[in-house]
């Protein structure tokens, strides 16, 4: 059993990292971002090139993060910042449209075979209370807790993280007091863009496989995560990403596989919008 | 006669074309007719979508899962030899109640989260249901031998072509009925819906319903041109394909979706392999390309194809469209004053019992009625009477809680207290009913569907008069076609009272403004009420179309027997044509009586004017609702 939450945890902290980022890109430009998966699928297989030709694990696996926070930063420049002031219907549509774009591109440049790229942190093994934690989990939830607490910094602490919150809260107001409302933008679809990098370099190598289309299941998970923590919380986003990785874990180790996982995240986006149409930190309206 | 005009219309005349362009294409290449068959399948899967997205505004990203119930269903009847009718039913009702609990958390919540609870759906339809060896057969799916009239491909792509007609006819008939005008509204705005008498959440419900069918068709039809249901067929990217189609169409456009998918499924499949000796495979490329194009779509052309269409078309066929200029209103002669007190007459004969017709003399009663917002009061303890036949003003500043007033008694405000109309408490009931009881109200931000044309607002209006049942209607069934003739027959009578005919077809958008009050109250009007409502319908209008207003409030008594009560800030105006007036301050009554005693009362000009000596009193912060 506790181990079974150990490994949850483990996967939740990749849905957490995704789910941080998709609540940073919602809090900050009011768009649901759909592409989060992709973008961050995109960094990998850019790292799995530089990797393949020679360049050290870690490494590649660094510069394939920066290169999905470039990404993001590219795709909000161009293609969300343009849609200011229209329905937010149409902002999610958008980034469907770029996650649809980046899957179809990474098959024509990478094809659809399955690649594996290896962990940046190696392969060891370690038993804690009957669970068998990889050095990836480890990494994991080392790099979801550091970035709550650098988040948490962030915005409590720094004059540019009270800009992100002033203009997420009221962009006109903020305009008005001379907060670079653009500039948080871009500062929250890049951080989103690295958020989505890292939870894919750790979530690629735990589920073995790198192909196009398979970042949809990672999306949907870091999705129910954002959904169930409230879409505008950013511990909100870790604890509900950490609560789909546990629960998904315990019911495949008890009932089984064979997509009883997706039964049970849908069951979980479900419940919390029925009980708490606010998710569990979400601010009202 | 009549209908021989309606078939000249070139629009129509361009649609048969179109369609029979199609249906000449097997003939043409017959090599072909499996692949457009297919084609056709997933086009009436995007339509399913195009009615849920386009006419009720509610994102479905799993519509694939509807698709893949309903041809699972197929699957599983066909191999145990249920004839092809029966076979469509099934696989059409199941597709429409999965839609439909699908749907159901967005009774809870609203907008993006319920898009995301479908995606979560289609995954899990996908990777859980489709893998359940009693559903699906396994990943190897049913095999389905086609029945004897539809063996051949070219039977099957008619088959294909006749549901993918069925769907778009569902979407025209959703269109023209009581139920997509709930749709619009409802996409507009809940609450201005349910004063309508609109109900939302199965007005809601409905529209799953129906795109699950339209769906479930779909899957019926693939199951038996593809002679198989495969779970591989029915994962989240064919969801996610769809919307791609139905956004580069024109979201909402019949045309545009035919179109786009004429774009980017047709020619795809018919282009060959090989071009120019590249090697360029357009049909596995196309979901690039359709990908590519729903961002270009998105970003530069917010009408999508079907917009574009809709531009050429009326260039082509010299269609004007644009803002109406406003016009003045026009003298009375004797002849039209004896047609307007007979509309006014035809007006009010509604379906109303005769125990809310009665001539009581107080007609809407409030007592004690209270309203908090969190922290705020914002109504307290308020008295208020409005008597048969009279003209009631509600003033006070901005904030003392006038629309907050409206809004408690038209179910939208959280309100304790007793509000009765005609003797009922109206406090218990869902804001739908009002205008049963013979309510009607505006809205001071326009509670008319801008998108929508004058007779649709005017329709929609009338919701509640329309008795058919919004599902049956549909199918013109339940005296549907009876009901909305006469229907536009009352619209045609409150827009003649109102001196905007010609007005039908333009998009209230489009209106100049002072136009656009006119037909707010025009609709309110056409409802048939008692009691009418109207938050401030001066607010905006020029000093001589004030003038002109008091005068219409004056004709609304005396030409159609209504009693109102208004809430105004224009004091001439409000001085001039009420009987009583109530003045709020912070959510309480300051002063009633009759309009000289109250316009001058020290209390109300305070209030007005702003405490410009005597002591200074912190005024509440009060809610603007």
């Amino acid at each position: 059993m506790l181990g079974y939450i150990l490994v949850g945890l483990a996967s939740g902290a990749a849905y957490a990292l995704m789910g941080v980022g998709i609540v940073l890109v919602y809090k900050g430009s009011k768009v649901l971002s759909l592409a989060q998966g992709e973008i961050g699928a995109f960094g990998v297989f850019v790292a799995w090139t530089i990797h393949d030709h020679g360049v050290a694990g870690p490494l590649a696996a660094l510069l394939g993060v920066v290169v999905a926070g470039l990404l993001a930063l590219v795709i909000e420049r161009y293609a969300i910042r343009p849609l200011e002031g229209r329905p937010q219907l149409v902002g999610a549509v958008m980034t469907l449209g770029i996650a649809l774009v980046l899957t179809y591109t990474e098959g024509e440049l990478w094809g659809f075979n399955i690649k594996s790229f290896p962990s940046s942190v190696g392969t060891k093994t370690f038993s804690i209370a009957g669970g068998v934690l990889s050095a990836n989990n480890i990494a994991a939830l080392v790099l979801a807790g550091i970035t709550a607490a650098g988040l948490y910094y962030f915005f409590a602490r720094t004059r540019f993280g009270l800009a992100v919150k002033g203009a997420t809260a009221d962009p006109n107001v903020a305009r008005l007091l001379g907060v670079p409302v653009a500039r948080v933008y871009q500062f929250s679809w890049g951080l989103g863009g690295v958020l989505s990098g890292l939870a894919a370099v750790i979530l690629v190598p735990q589920f073995g496989a790198l192909v196009p289309f398979h970042q949809t299941l990672f999306l949907i998970r870091a999705l129910a995560g954002a959904i169930i923590g409230g879409l505008t919380s950013v511990h909100g986003a870790i604890v509900g990403g950490l609560l789909v990785g546990v629960v998904e874990s315990l019911a495949r180790g008890y009932i089984g596989t064979g997509g009883v996982t997706d039964v049970v995240v849908f069951g979980l986006i479900l419940a919390t919008l029925i009980v708490r149409p606010r998710g569990l930190f979400g601010e009202s309206a | 006669m009549k209908a021989l005009s309606r078939l000249a219309d070139p629009r129509r005349l361009f649609c048969l074309a179109g369609l029979l362009i199609v249906a000449c294409l097997p003939l043409a290449l017959p090599a072909k007719a499996f692949t457009l068959a297919v084609v056709l399948v997933k086009t009436t899967g995007a339509m399913s979508l195009n009615t849920l997205v386009g006419q009720a505004g509610q994102m479905s990203l799993g519509q694939g899962a509807f698709i893949g119930v309903g041809a699972f269903v197929a699957g599983n009847l066909a191999v145990r030899h249920v004839p092809l009718p029966l076979v469509v039913l099934a696989a059409t009702a199941a597709g429409g109640v999965t839609a439909a609990i699908t749907g159901l958390p967005s009774l809870r919540i609203r907008g993006l989260q319920v898009a995301v609870t479908t995606l979560a759906f289609g995954v899990m339809a996908e990777k859980f249901l489709f893998g359940q060896q009693w559903f699906s057969g396994g990943t190897a799916g049913l095999m389905i031998d086609r029945p004897v009239p539809f063996q051949s491909d070219r039977a099957v792509f008619y088959l294909a072509l006749a549901a993918l007609a069925a769907s778009f006819w569902a979407d025209v008939r959703v269109r023209g009925t009581k139920a997509g005008r709930a749709f619009a509204a409802v996409r507009d705005g809940e609450e201005r819906a349910a004063s309508f008498g609109v109900e939302p959440g199965s007005s809601k419900l409905l529209a799953y319903t129906i795109s699950g069918m339209v769906a479930g068709l779909a899957g019926a039809m693939f199951a038996y041109v593809v002679g198989a249901a495969t779970p591989s067929s029915f994962d989240i990217f064919l969801s996610l394909n769809l919307v791609v189609i139905v956004v580069v169409g024109g979201v909402g456009s019949r045309l545009g979706v035919l179109v786009s998918a004429a774009l980017l499924l047709a020619l795809p499949a018919l282009m060959p392999k090989v071009i120019f000796g590249a090697n360029i495979d357009p049909g596995r490329r196309a979901p690039l390309f359709a990908a590519v194009l729903l961002v270009i779509v998105v970003r530069f052309m917010p009408g999508g194809l079907g917009g574009l269409v809709r531009r050429v078309g009326d260039k082509l066929f010299g269609v004007q469209r644009g803002r109406k200029e406003e016009e003045g209103v026009p003298v009375s002669s004797a002849e039209q004053v004896a047609q307007r007190a007979h509309d006014a007459a035809f007006l009010r004969r509604v379906p109303r019992p005769l125990s809310l017709r009665m001539p009581t003399r107080c007609m809407l009663e409030g007592h004690g009625v209270s309203v908090r917002f969190g922290g705020v009061q914002a109504l307290e303890g308020v008295n208020l009477e409005v008597r048969r036949g009279e003209i009631v003003g509600l003033i006070g500043a901005n904030g003392a809680g006038k629309t907050t007033f409206f809004n408690a008694v038209g179910g939208f405000a959280p309100a304790t207290g007793s509000v009765k109309f005609l003797g009922r408490e109206l406090l218990t009931e869902p804001g739908s009913a009002r205008p049963r009881y013979g309510l009607a109200r505006t809205w001071q931000q326009m509670g008319l569907v801008r998108a929508e044309t004058v007779r649709d607002n005017l329709l929609l209006a009338q919701h509640w008069i329309a008795g058919y049942s919004a599902g049956l209607g549909i199918l013109g069934f339940d005296g549907a076609v009876r009901t909305e003739a006469e229907l536009r027959r009352r619209s045609q009578a409150a827009l003649a009272i109102f001196d905007l005919e010609g007005l039908e077809d333009h998009h209230v958008g489009d209106l100049p403004y002072g136009l656009m009050r006119r037909v707010e109250i025009a609709a309110a009007v056409a409802a048939g009420p008692e009691l009418l409502m109207l938050d401030e319908a001066s607010a905006g209008l020029a000093p001589e179309e004030a003038r002109q207003l008091g005068d219409q409030f004056l004709a609304l008594r005396s030409e159609l027997d209504l009693t109102l009560i208004v809430i105004e800030h224009h004091v001439p105006l409000i001085a001039r044509v009420t009987d009583y007036i109530y003045c709020l301050e912070s959510g309480r009554l300051i002063c009633e009586g009759h309009p000289s005693d109250v316009t001058s009362d020290p209390k109300v000009v305070e209030s007005f004017m702003g405490r410009s000596h005597s002591a200074r009193r912190p005024r509440a912060e009060a809610v603007k609702a």
